[in-house]
C-alpha cells in the first residue's frame, strides 16, 4: 500500500541497487518498492547477500539508488544535494551499526552528544539531553570513558544514544544485536522499544536475529534483493 | 560551533596513534630546524663574504663620479665641491646609526719602481685615521706599521710586490703615475710597513699612502675618486644608498653604489651560493612533505570506516575532508613550534661561537676581494625565520590536502564496509 500524501516515514519506489562487478554486475536490490509509518517498528530479515544493509543505506542516503526514489517524511532524497543530504541525515535519522562504530578518539558522554555539537544546540541543553538518556539507558558514571574501555553492550547502548539523542523521526539500526549476548540483547530491545512507544521513532532494523524479530510489528524478508514476504505481526515480547 | 566539533576531532585523531604522529612531528620539527640553521649559517657565511670584500674594498656603498668604476682613471673623480657636498649628505643622514665609518680615497694606476724593478701598481690615497676604522688591510701587516695622521711621505705596500722591488721597511721607491694635468709625475715614498692579505693582487699591486701626498702630488686638491662607507650590516645597504640618493638629489657627477652593483661578482657568488641552498631546501621540503603525506594518508586509509560513520552521523563529504586537513594542520603547527624551538636553540647553544671549518681549509681562501674566515658565525634574521616557517606551514597544508580529499570522495556505504 503506497501512500500517495508522501508523508509516510520512508517509502521507496521501484528502488535498484547494481554494483557494477566483474564477471557480473550484482543486482543487490531490485525493484523494491515499500511504505514504512511513521512510530512503526520494522524488522528486515533476510539470508546475507539478500540487499538488507543495503537498503538501509539507501533509506538513509548513504550510497544512491541506481534506478528509483526514496522519500524520508516526504522528501526525496534525490533531489538533495550532498549538503542537503547530510543535514537530513543530522537531524532525521539515526543509524546504529552492527560493530558499534563509535568513535575512538571521544568519550562515551562526548559520542552521545556529538550530534547534537553539529546541529549547534547549546551545552547546557547537550549535557542535559545526554545526562537524561544516560540515565534511561544505564550509562551513568561511564560518561568519560572512552569506547575501548566499555563492553560491547555498554559500546551499543552508548551507539543507541547518539542515534536517539536528537530525537530523529527515524532510526536505521544494521544488525545491532549482532555482537551481543542475549541478556544485553534484550536490555538494548527494551530501549529501543521504549523510545519508540514514547516517542514515536519509527526503528527499520536489518537482522537475523529471532530476538528482534519477536518483537517487530512487521516483518520483511528479503530475498535476492526483493521482498519476499511483508506481514504485520504481532510482537511475541510485548513493549513494557 | 560545528567547526570547532570538527577541529576538536582532528586534534584527538592526531593523539590516537601518538607513535606515528610523533615521529612524522619529529621528522618535520628537524627539517624545520635543519632548515633554520642551515639558513642561519648561509647568512653568516654571506654576511662574513660581504664584510671581509667591502672592508678590503669599496664598502657596503660606495659613493663616486660616474665612470671610475668602470674605467678607474682618476679622471673620473669627484672633485673638492663633490667631496664636500656628499660629506655634507652623510651628516645630515637619518640612518647615520647605520653607518659605522666612512673613508675617502684617492685612487689611480701607476708605477713602482726601485732599484731592483718596476712594476704596475694600484695607488691608494687614503686617510690614515679613517682607513683604520674601516678597512681591515692595517691588520694584515707583517712588518713595520700602518700609515699614521700626519705621514706625508710614508707607503703601505704589499708583501709580493715588496719582495719584488727588493725593499724593506724604511726602504725608498717610487711612484709615478699621470696627473690631473695631464703630466706624468713621480713621488718618492718610503715604505712603512708590509702587509699580506693573501689576496695575489693586492698583496702585488696595491700601495697605500696618505690622501694629502695623493692629492698635492697628483693635483687634485680636496678630491676624491671614492667615499666609501662601512654599515652595520649588509642588509641596511638599499635603504643608505635610496637615502643617500634622496639626500644628493641627482646632484651632476655622483653616483651611489651599493655593494652588489660595486662588486657584482661577490653578488654573484653569493646569489649563486643562495641557489644551492634553495635546491637543498627543496630536497629537504619534498622529505618532509612525504612524511606527513605518508603519515596521514595512513591514517586515513586505515580509517575508512570512520570517515562512512561521520558521514551517516550527518557530516558533508566536505567536512569529513575537514577533519583530515585540521590533523595535517595541527601536525604542521606542533611542529613547527617544536621546530622553531629546536632550531634556535641548538644553534644558539652549539654554534653561537661559529663553526671552524679551518680543518678544511688549508690555505686562505679569497672571494671576490674579501678573504673567507673558516670560522663562520650562524646570523638569525626575522625575515628568515619568518620564511622557514611559512615554508614548513605550506608544505604541511599542501601534503594534509591531497589526504583530505580522499576523505572526501570516500563514499559513505563503501567506507562502511572497510574491516579496521
Amino acid at each position: 500500500m503506497i501512500d500517495s500524501s508522501g508523508t509516510a516515514a520512508v517509502r521507496t519506489d521501484d528502488l535498484w541497487k547494481v554494483y557494477p562487478q566483474e564477471p557480473a554486475p550484482v543486482q543487490a536490490v531490485r525493484g523494491l518498492t515499500l511504505e514504512i509509518e511513521h512510530g512503526d517498528f520494522v524488522a528486515m530479515a533476510g539470508p546475507s547477500g539478500s540487499g538488507k544493509t543495503t537498503v538501509l543505506n539507501l533509506i538513509g542516503g548513504l550510497t544512491r539508488p541506481t534506478r528509483g526514489r526514496v522519500w524520508i517524511g516526504g522528501q526525496e532524497l534525490g533531489s538533495l544535494d550532498d549538503k542537503k543530504l547530510a543535514r537530513l541525515r543530522l537531524e532525521r535519522i539515526g543509524f546504529v551499526f552492527q560493530a558499534y562504530n563509535l568513535l575512538p578518539v571521544l568519550s562515551a558522554f562526548e559520542n552521545a552528544e556529538f550530534t547534537l555539537l553539529l546541529r549547534g544546540v547549546p551545552h547546557e541543553e547537550r549535557r542535559a539531553r545526554v545526562e537524561a538518556l544516560f540515565k534511561e539507558i544505564g550509562l551513568e558514571g561511564l560518561e568519560d570513558r572512552r569506547p575501548s574501555k566499555l563492553s560491547g553492550g555498554q559500546q551499543q547502548r552508548v551507539a543507541v544514544a547518539r542515534a536517539v539523542v536528537g530525537e530523529p523521526a527515524l532510526v536505521l539500526a544494521d544488525e545491532p544485536t549482532a555482537n551481543l549476548d542475549s541478556t544485553t540483547s534484550a536490555a538494548l530491545l527494551e530501549v529501543m522499544e521504549r523510545l519508540n512507544h514514547e516517542h514515536r521513532t519509527t526503528f527499520v532494523f536489518s537482522t537475523h536475529d529471532p530476538r528482534v524479530m519477536e518483537r517487530a510489528h512487521r516483518l520483511i524478508r528479503l530475498v535476492d534483493g526483493r521482498i519476499d514476504e511483508d506481514r504485520r505481526v504481532e510482537p511475541a515480547v510485548p513493549a513494557r | 560551533m560545528r567547526t570547532a566539533a570538527l577541529l576538536r576531532l582532528s586534534l584527538r585523531s592526531v593523539g590516537r596513534n601518538a607513535r606515528r604522529s610523533a615521529l612524522t612531528a619529529a621528522a618535520m620539527a628537524l627539517g624545520l630546524a635543519l632548515l633554520m640553521f642551515s639558513r642561519a649559517l648561509a647568512e653568516g657565511g654571506h654576511e662574513q663574504w660581504i664584510d671581509s670584500a667591502v672592508r678590503l674594498g669599496l664598502g657596503h656603498v660606495a659613493v663616486q663620479a660616474p665612470g671610475f668604476l668602470e674605467n678607474g682613471r682618476l679622471e673620473d673623480r669627484l672633485d673638492e665641491d663633490r667631496v664636500t657636498r656628499v660629506e655634507d649628505a652623510l651628516a645630515g643622514l637619518d640612518g647615520g646609526a647605520l653607518v659605522v665609518s666612512w673613508a675617502p680615497r684617492l685612487s689611480t694606476s701607476g708605477l713602482a719602481s726601485s732599484a731592483a724593478s718596476a712594476l704596475p701598481v694600484r695607488i691608494e690615497g687614503v686617510d690614515p685615521e679613517r682607513e683604520q676604522a674601516f678597512s681591515t688591510l692595517p691588520d694584515q701587516r707583517v712588518q713595520g706599521r700602518y700609515l699614521e695622521p700626519g705621514d706625508r711621505l710614508q707607503a703601505f705596500v704589499g708583501i709580493e710586490l715588496a719582495r719584488r722591488l727588493e725593499i724593506e721597511v724604511g726602504g725608498r721607491f717610487v711612484l709615478t703615475a699621470q696627473t690631473a694635468s695631464g703630466q706624468v709625475e713621480g713621488q718618492l715614498v718610503r715604505v712603512a710597513g708590509i702587509f699580506r692579505t693573501g689576496i695575489q693582487e693586492m698583496d702585488e699591486g696595491l700601495v697605500h699612502v696618505p690622501l694629502s701626498t695623493a692629492r698635492s702630488w697628483l693635483g687634485t686638491p680636496g678630491a676624491a675618486t671614492t667615499v666609501a662607507l662601512l654599515l652595520t650590516s649588509s642588509r641596511h645597504t638599499d635603504a643608505v644608498v635610496a637615502e643617500l640618493d634622496r639626500s644628493l638629489d641627482g646632484a651632476a657627477g655622483i653616483r651611489v653604489l651599493g655593494w652588489r652593483e660595486a662588486s657584482p661578482e661577490l653578488d654573484s657568488a653569493v646569489r649563486i651560493d643562495d641557489y644551492g641552498d634553495y635546491v637543498f631546501h627543496g630536497i629537504l621540503f619534498a622529505i618532509v612533505a612525504l612524511a606527513i603525506l605518508n603519515a596521514i594518508m595512513m591514517s586515513v586509509l586505515s580509517r575508512k570506516r570512520e570517515f562512512g560513520i561521520l558521514q551517516a552521523l550527518g557530516l558533508t563529504r566536505a567536512e569529513t575532508g575537514l577533519v583530515v586537513f585540521g590533523e595535517g594542520l595541527f601536525l604542521t603547527a606542533a611542529s613547527g613550534i617544536a621546530g622553531g624551538v629546536l632550531g634556535f636553540v641548538a644553534t644558539w647553544l652549539f654554534f653561537r661561537d661559529g663553526l671552524d671549518f679551518s680543518g678544511l681549509m688549508e690555505n686562505t681562501i679569497t672571494l671576490s676581494g674579501g678573504i673567507i674566515d673558516p670560522v663562520i658565525v650562524p646570523v638569525f634574521r626575522i625575515d628568515q625565520v619568518v620564511l622557514s616557517l611559512w615554508s614548513i606551514t605550506v608544505i604541511g597544508t599542501l601534503a594534509s590536502l591531497y589526504p583530505a580529499l580522499r576523505a572526501s570522495r570516500l563514499d559513505a556505504a563503501e567506507a562502511m564496509k572497510f574491516e579496521q
